[in-house]
């Protein structure tokens, strides 16, 4: 985008002319001139600040000069000027050299009488010009300055120090003191202090006595200093807390809740005791620390329903607050927690109907997709009218946001088709550009897909819409489906006339893509079908275009051939997987001549069937509707290049992907070479607390024989080197005596530096043998390695190290490694097949939510829920469907019955159906 | 579960455009010192992407006054004053009511200081004042104060006047001038001192 400098303004403050060269050479001449005219240096400096702040840059030589021209004007007394000069050498400070220079001058002013003006910006601009070599110099100085009783002082050293942090840690840690006192005190402004400097506008008597930001600043600082001992944190939040109406800033307890709920999080047993804290600001005065609680509670994992009211009751009063933020705050909130747990939120449905007008359209937005996940099944249709009411007035990213909803409705009650289908169909004849129509046109596809009642009526809308579709694109994906689905309807025919009106009318483009649909018909096992098509294909022969008439050629050749040759050509059972013929694609053309000179080997991109290309799509569309929860699909439609949800962003396939992202790696590994291809990879567990001296995290390799455990381990220690770093890793023995796995060896790593990451490998044989093929087990895991302390004044690591070991946590090979998760259409279908069946009751009296129960069951089973069944939308009992697939292909499905009680916690029945009677016993023994 | 933002870096940037989205002050905020694998970096680098952001955010809230948007994964709130838009931008999970008291603090700083006339002719020709006025808001992405009285009370006026050793004028009207600065200087002391 080129940028016009915007005219007004060339002739910019002062209003001389504004060009780049003319204002350096003016500084350069005017701060070097004798004496020194505050005026005009004032002036001139405006004008650098003007460029500097519009996207101006200065070369380096030339912020170099400008920097210490500017320097000089240290000889002036004048206050305005001075205030002046630091602004512009906190902007130049990151883009000159030897900007250490001044800091002479710098700290001659920081150390003046606390109600000279200009004494924050010193210390402010100071932070800038240091580094870690001159940080010490300035210790005193900034301690005197953070307990100096003037609060903007304080707050320029807290904030110094802040920004100090990346610079030297350490140094800044010795003021943790100061800062402590700080915190709490309520520091007031001496009266009239700045009145002379102001020009008449002191602060007088009715002027505010402080906004007590430094309390703000302090505790972000101490955050900082203290976040690696927890316990100090803890004891840090409930002093805080207890203070009462000591923490007087706002912003200061926002801050405070953000710590309390990195508390919760981290250890389970100050929950309770918190959770009263963050109740008890619900009712605090400020806005900002009632939304601050309220989010904090309701992103809480299994906040209770008796803990999730409150929250939701101060949120729906804000829902018709006269301001934008709060309502938009409050929407924001509710509709993030409705994705979880929309029957919390029906109470407020009222309050957030009255928002669907909102001229703010943001809260709009919300307030509509909150609706559409608090609408249970029964008030869906309700809904879906009054939307149908509103669908003209609003914008088409508007509708493109609601589309989306309504989509992700229809895969979650798939038996409310047949009112939402007519409700897409309805839009679709309505006004709308190409981007809209699209995300319609999306949306039924999802449900020919996923939703198979839905068919042959989605179908018939198509074919409608592409009787008169002014988008080339969306006919020809609408073709294409044709061609894939129409062949199994019911009435294979009807869809025929339709495709074939696309040959006769349409441009090149779209009868090409008919041609092909066409063609497709002709696997039917109907000679008089067989018989039309071809007349239909032969009149093609006759096309103007080349690409049509290729096409119906080669469809009339293949369906004179065998039917499986033919099936094989015109509708495959597997497609290469794209990103990975992509992937392979540009490696052979970056690969030059010596690549080209053989053929693109097509069997070396791994092909997915049709089911497995449904299910990853699926996964990737059901994981595209959650980013609604952070907001980020509102943005979709912004111009500024955000792009909408891509899918590659979403965490899709868990398997497979996985295995991707570490075969590369683990292929430079000679050792590892020999054992043949990756099967398998799990996501990383943290083995670790994540704030410990080593953190470790675990990824476990199946081989087809072999087992790679991998260890990442961090050295977060500043000043220690450790040597010879292996982790010996134990496998449990078998019930019968024996060791199912069998170490072969281990790739340690030699040296890890301070603050480096490093991984090792550990190579286990795999029981052998059909009867072993999902043994499991539980390594025990000791990191073992010399530790060497770094000598501060060589920065060399001594001579002398310790041997130490470090019991890391345990990593179990289970039924979650045996099984991918896999998405199948028909879930009864599939229980009717399997024929083995096993079951189990279990009783989780730790599990406090039946949402709870279902993602740890999903969790520690892999497998992948079905028909919307992972989120339980009533408190007592639930029933979750569950699929997946070994990894030798075969299948398994397990329904899950579940109740909910608040003495028992959650007891569930689980009944697993597999091929194989070893997988059913091990997927209904994976729970415990 | 928390994404809770535990830092005290809080804004992103802070936008001054005017009706046809043309830059009046912009400041993109990161760390003074940068963090290991530059944290808390701007996430608009260079020229060419703030003027997208800016654009795309100005089509999105020119004339549309109502204080709040998501754009571009940015919470930014704004307030639209006779022929200038003041923006400013904090992060996805960021408080809105602080950002919105950032905003507020800013305009109303302003209207103080530029004796309520807020409008683009005025910030230019008050550039001085409008600048300091932002960096006693925020420094580098710390909220610094949100109080419009505080904010003001800590800009400084220019200085009235050259002090010129060199060609004193010894006319009756130079020796007023001379008087009415020693006046003036002295009113300063006083006030000072009090």
């Amino acid at each position: 985008m080129s940028y016009k400098k915007n005219e007004d303004l060339d002739s910019g403050p002062g209003g001389a002319v504004m060009d780049k060269m003319t204002v350096f050479q003016d500084c350069i001449a005017g701060f070097n001139a004798s004496p020194i005219q505050p005026r005009k240096c004032r002036v001139l400096l405006t004008k650098l600040t003007y460029l500097l702040s519009t996207g101006d840059t200065f070369a380096r030589d030339e912020s170099t000069r400008l920097f210490f021209s500017i320097t000089k004007l240290f000889q002036h007394k004048d206050i305005a000027l001075r205030q002046m000069v630091y602004l512009v050498i906190k902007e130049l400070a990151t883009s000159a050299d030897d900007v250490i220079m001044v800091t002479s001058s710098i700290m001659k002013d920081t150390t003046v009488g606390s109600d000279v003006v200009y004494r924050p910006n010193a210390i402010r601009t100071l932070a800038r010009i240091i580094d870690a070599s001159t940080i010490q110099a300035i210790e005193r100085l900034i301690k005197t300055a953070i307990v100096d009783k003037h609060p903007i002082v304080s707050s320029a050293a807290l904030i110094s120090s802040y920004h100090l942090l990346p610079v030297s840690r350490e140094v800044v840690r010795r003021w943790a003191n100061e800062t402590q006192d700080t915190v709490l005190a309520q520091k007031v402004f001496p009266q009239a202090a700045y009145g002379g400097a102001a020009g008449g506008l002191g602060i007088g008597p009715a002027g505010p006595a402080s906004s007590f930001m430094t309390q703000y600043h302090a505790l972000g600082l101490l955050y900082q200093l203290r976040s690696h001992d927890r316990m100090a944190l803890i004891k840090m939040i409930q002093q805080l807390a207890n203070a009462g109406s000591a923490m007087k800033s706002p912003a200061a307890v926002v801050m405070l809740i953000r710590f309390v709920a990195r508390a919760i999080d981290e250890d389970r047993n100050m929950r309770r005791p918190l959770y009263t804290l963050l109740e008890g600001w619900l009712k605090h005065k400020s806005d900002m620390v009632n939304f601050e609680a309220a989010k904090t509670i309701l992103e809480m994992r299994d906040s209770t329903d008796a803990e999730a009211s409150p929250a939701i009751n101060v949120l729906q009063l804000f829902l018709s607050s006269p301001r934008f933020v709060s309502r938009f705050s409050a929407i924001r909130i509710l509709n993030r927690f409705a994705m979880i747990r929309p029957q919390n939120v029906n109470v407020c449905n009222i309050d957030i109907e009255a928002l669907i007008n909102d001229p703010n359209r943001s809260i709009a937005t919300y307030a509509i997709t909150t609706l559409l996940k608090t609408g249970n099944e029964a008030s869906v249709d309700r809904l879906m009218k009054q939307i149908t009411g509103f669908m003209n007035d609003i914008s088409d990213e508007f509708k493109i946001i609601v589309v989306d909803a309504i989509r992700s409705l229809c895969l979650k009650f798939p038996s409310k088709q047949a009112s939402m289908l007519s409700f897409l169909s309805g839009v679709l004849r309505d006004e709308g550009g190409y981007e809209f129509k699209r995300a319609v046109i999306e949306a039924m596809f999802d449900l020919i897909k996923f939703v198979p009642d839905s068919k042959e009526d989605a179908l018939s809308y198509l074919c409608e819409f592409i009787e008169d579709c002014e988008f080339t694109k969306l006919a020809v994906r609408i073709l294409h489906l044709l061609g894939e689905e129409g062949p199994s309807t019911a009435h294979p025919t009807k869809y025929i006339r339709y495709i074939y009106n696309r040959v006769v009318l349409e441009n090149a483009i779209v009868r090409a893509a008919a041609v092909t649909a066409l063609s497709k018909f002709s696997l039917i096992d109907d000679a008089s079908v067989q018989e039309s098509v071809k007349v239909l294909l032969t009149r093609c022969l006759d096309d103007p275009d080349d690409e049509v008439r290729d096409r119906a050629a080669m469809a009339l050749r293949l369906s004179a051939t065998e039917k499986p040759i033919a099936k094989e050509y015109l509708s495959p059972e597997s497609v290469p997987s794209l990103g990975a013929l992509e992937q392979q694609l540009i490696l052979y053309v970056t690969g030059g001549p010596d690549a080209a000179s053989i053929a693109f080997d097509i069997s070396s991109v791994p092909f997915i069937s049709k089911d497995q290309a449904d299910a990853d799509q699926f996964r990737a569309k059901t994981m595209a509707t959650l980013p609604i929860l952070g907001g980020t699909s509102l943005d979709s439609g912004s111009g500024a290049g955000s792009g909408g949800v891509s899918p590659s962003k979403t965490p899709a396939n868990i398997g497979e992907d996985y295995a991707q992202k570490y075969a590369t790696s683990l292929a430079k590994i000679p050792e590892l070479q020999a054992f043949g291809a990756l099967i398998r990879s799990s996501r990383p567990v943290q083995l670790t607390e994540s704030e410990t001296e080593y953190v470790i995290t675990g990824i476990k390799h199946l081989y087809k024989e072999h087992l790679v455990l991998q260890f990442d381990v961090q050295n977060t220690l500043p000043d220690t080197v450790l040597e010879d770093v292996s982790v010996i890793a134990n496998p449990s023995t078998a019930d019968d005596g024996t060791e199912p796995f069998v170490e072969e060896f281990i790739i340690a790593i030699p040296r890890l530096t301070q603050e480096s990451t490093g991984t090792i490998y550990v190579a286990f044989t795999r029981p052998s043998g059909e009867e072993h093929a999902y043994t499991g087990g539980v390594f025990s895991n000791i990191l073992r390695f010399t530790s060497k302390e770094i000598d501060p004044t060589t920065g060399e690591p001594e001579e002398e190290g310790y041997e130490d070991e470090y019991q890391v946590e345990d990593i179990e090979i289970g039924v979650a490694d045996f099984l991918v998760p896999t998405y199948v259409g028909n879930f009864q279908h599939m229980w009717d097949q399997l024929s083995f069946e096993t079951s189990e009751t279990y009783n989780l009296a730790g599990v406090g939510s039946l949402s709870e129960a279902c993602s740890s069951v999903i969790d520690s089973l892999s497998m992948q829920p079905l028909e919307g069944s992972e989120t339980p939308l009533q408190n007592a009992t639930h029933v979750l469907k569950l699929f997946a697939r070994t990894l030798q292909g075969g299948k398994v499905v397990a329904l899950v019955r579940m109740a909910y009680s608040a003495k028992t916690g959650v007891t569930l029945k689980i009944s697993a159906r597999a091929e194989d009677e070893r997988v059913a016993h091990m997927v209904v023994g994976g729970i415990a | 579960m928390s994404q809770a933002n535990v830092t005290l870096f809080t804004v992103d940037a802070v936008l001054i455009l005017d009706n046809d989205s043309h830059r009046i002050l912009t400041k993109y905020y990161q760390p003074p010192h940068p963090y290991p694998n530059n944290q808390y970096a701007s996430q608009y680098p260079t020229i060419k992407e703030q003027r997208a952001f800016e654009k795309g955010l100005f089509d999105k809230t020119h004339k549309q006054g109502t204080d709040i948007i998501l754009f571009d994964n940015h919470v930014v709130v704004y307030k639209e004053v006779v022929d200038v838009i003041i923006y400013v931008v904090g992060g996805l999970n960021e408080n809105e009511t602080m950002l919105y008291q950032v905003v507020l603090a800013l305009r109303d700083s302003l209207e103080i200081l530029l004796k309520h006339s807020l409008d683009k002719r005025t910030i230019i020709d008050n550039y001085d004042l409008v600048s300091l006025a932002v960096d006693e808001t925020i420094d580098d992405g710390i909220i610094l104060e949100t109080d419009p009285t505080i904010i003001s009370t800590r800009v400084s006026r220019p200085p009235a006047y050259d002090s010129s050793v060199k060609n004193l004028d010894l006319s009756e009207q130079g020796l007023m001038n001379a008087y009415q600065m020693a006046k003036e200087k002295l009113a300063e002391r006083l006030k000072q001192a009090l």
